[in-house]
């Protein structure tokens, strides 16, 4: 069953010329893992948006189509209900930050007493949360008070925690270090596995290689929607968008360079291990 | 100078910070109620006194009289200024020199005025110092606070401090550009100026992210909503009330018949 669902989809920022995204077509499955890409200002932070109703209703603009998510049109439902369903972490945290708390710990809550989860359950989902994340030291400190990069934790468990079916992530690890975005990118394969779908823009391929059921290339326009094989081995098409390739791509690319294979470009390692050991025999 | 004052909950393991915040906000309304009532500032500085035991009690007296102590000045210039230009002024205490005259009945208006205000403030600090913002909500949220109130209140108990940090970025970025904010006092107000742009500026664009934020959370969903931290009237809460209404009581009757 498809739980995302764009059906000629425009959005137009008022006072602007030119449809920002322009006739979406995409019927996503519960479940997927879904990679969002596309150089900057191609529209992937207002795709996201859209998936929360934030587009169209708290930007001035037009909107042309028709979102459903999770049996929901957006256009006709209230945000409130869609982030029942829909966790969006925002590109900024510092946006997702909503003060209601005066801590990191009541800030994870405050999503939590919306929906009117009981005391007990709320405490213990606030505590797995914060050890899932890896910030129990900070539960006591105030949100506003932490490092760029821990304030993306914040900001994505904050959403986390609500259960949601879908979980839409914009640029989750702009601010994190290696180590931080290894976790979180850890964090998010664990929750794939539990079935919920995941929107995630990034551009970071290496992960995305490694992870993602298919790839959405935006440019205003959905300029191909396909595998991470298809799309991350298009080393024109990449380029043209201002993308680059992986690490593991560019090292098969060298060895077709070199003439030594004649396979297609490898996007993980497993890929590039039996490609090498092709040219070992 | 307004830098340093501290206007945001302090913990503290204290009597009063356990009780309910419901319990102490009756006590902090019936106070200001009773500022109002009372028309003598002896009255009133009487009940300035009750600060005393009750501050020690919460182990925050010297810090509901700091923030005072540094608006000690507004409160000079009220003398002087319904000493010498009381409107409705019919009592001369003494005549001083460039035809200046200095009025009594002007002097005890200041003098209502500033008792009013004073205990108002004392009580109003205490009363943030040892009240955790999410448990004043949690416990009016039970007695039919709306869920939208509740962020107002929580969020504007925080705004003093953050605005005062905002204010120090700004002024920081401001004097990286040039901006004098030293000087005589009027040099002063009008290189405050330019601040007051970002500030606000900065607060519109902000009320519209945080509505974002919020509406993200489920803010405005129709279940019912649950507290994240606990807070019970206890026997001793009641306790409380009922003698903070009676006295309350006692002391306008007293006031009126002495
Ligand atoms: N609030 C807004 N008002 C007007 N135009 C906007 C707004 N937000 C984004 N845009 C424009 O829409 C385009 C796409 O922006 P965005 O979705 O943020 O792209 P991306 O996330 O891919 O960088 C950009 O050209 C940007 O200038
Ligand atoms: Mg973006």
């Amino acid at each position: 069953m498809d739980i995302i669902t764009y059906k000629n989809f425009s959005w137009r920022y008022s006072g602007y010329k030119g449809w920002t995204l322009h006739n979406i077509n995409l019927s996503i499955k519960k479940g997927e893992f879904i990679g969002i890409i596309g150089k900057i200002g191609s529209g992937r932070t207002t795709f996201c948006s859209s998936m929360l109703g934030l587009i169209p209703h708290f930007y001035p603009g037009t909107m042309q189509g028709e979102i459903i998510i999770n049996g929901l049109n957006v256009k006709k439902s209230k945000i409130a209900d869609l982030s029942k369903c829909v966790g969006l972490a925002f590109q900024s945290p510092a946006n997702q930050l909503t003060g209601a708390g005066t801590t990191v710990e009541e800030e994870l809550a405050f999503g939590l007493q919306n929906l009117g989860v009981p005391y007990e359950e709320m405490h213990k989902r606030v505590d797995d949360m914060l050890n899932l994340i890896g910030l129990e030291k900070f539960r006591k400190r105030s949100p506003f008070e932490l490092s760029g990069g821990q304030q993306q934790k914040v900001a994505i468990a904050s959403v986390l925690i609500m259960n949601p079916n879908i979980l839409v992530l914009d640029e989750p690890t702009s601010q994190l270090d290696p180590l931080g975005t290894e976790q979180v990118f850890d964090l998010i394969k664990k929750l794939s596995k539990t079935g919920i779908t995941i929107m995630i823009s990034t551009n970071n391929v290496d992960y995305l290689s490694r992870f993602a059921d298919r790839i959405i290339l935006f440019d205003n326009k959905i300029v191909k929607i396909d595998t991470p094989k298809k799309i991350l081995t298009d080393i024109n098409l990449l380029k043209k968008h201002s993308l680059t390739h992986s690490n593991i791509t560019e090292v098969s690319l060298r060895l077709k360079k070199m003439n030594l294979s004649k396979k297609e470009l490898a996007i993980d390692f497993a890929e590039l291990k039996k490609e090498i050991e092709e040219i070992m025999k | 100078m307004a830098s340093n004052i501290l206007l945001s909950y302090v913990h503290k393991d204290s009597y009063f910070h356990k009780i309910d915040p419901s319990t102490k906000l009756l006590i902090t309304v019936l106070v200001i109620l009773l500022t109002f009532i009372l028309k003598n500032y002896i009255h009133i500085m009487i009940l300035l006194l009750f600060i005393f035991p009750i501050g020690i009690k919460s182990k925050v007296l010297r810090m509901v009289f700091r923030p005072v102590s540094q608006l000690f000045l507004i409160f000079i210039l009220l003398f002087i200024i319904q000493g010498l230009f009381y409107p409705l002024a019919t009592d001369k205490l003494m005549d001083l020199p460039f035809g200046f005259t200095l009025w009594k009945d002007g002097l005890i208006n200041a003098a209502n005025v500033g008792s009013r205000l004073l205990v108002m403030m004392v009580f109003g600090f205490w009363f943030v110092l040892t009240t955790h913002p999410g448990d004043l909500v949690s416990s009016l949220r039970k007695i039919g606070l709306p869920n939208a109130l509740g962020y107002i209140m929580i969020t504007t108990l925080q705004m003093i401090p953050r605005i005062q940090s905002q204010m120090k970025t700004i002024i920081d970025a401001q004097k990286s550009r040039g901006l004098e904010t030293t000087g005589n006092l009027i040099k002063k107000f009008k290189s405050y100026l330019p601040l007051l742009g970002p500030l606000f500026m900065g607060s519109v664009q902000q009320a519209v992210e945080k509505s974002m934020a919020l509406e993200a959370r489920a803010f405005s969903s129709d279940c019912p909503k649950t507290n994240y931290r606990k807070t019970t009237i206890h026997l001793k809460d009641k306790i409380i009330m009922i003698c903070a209404v009676a006295l309350s009581i006692i002391g306008v009757i007293l006031s009126w018949t002495l």
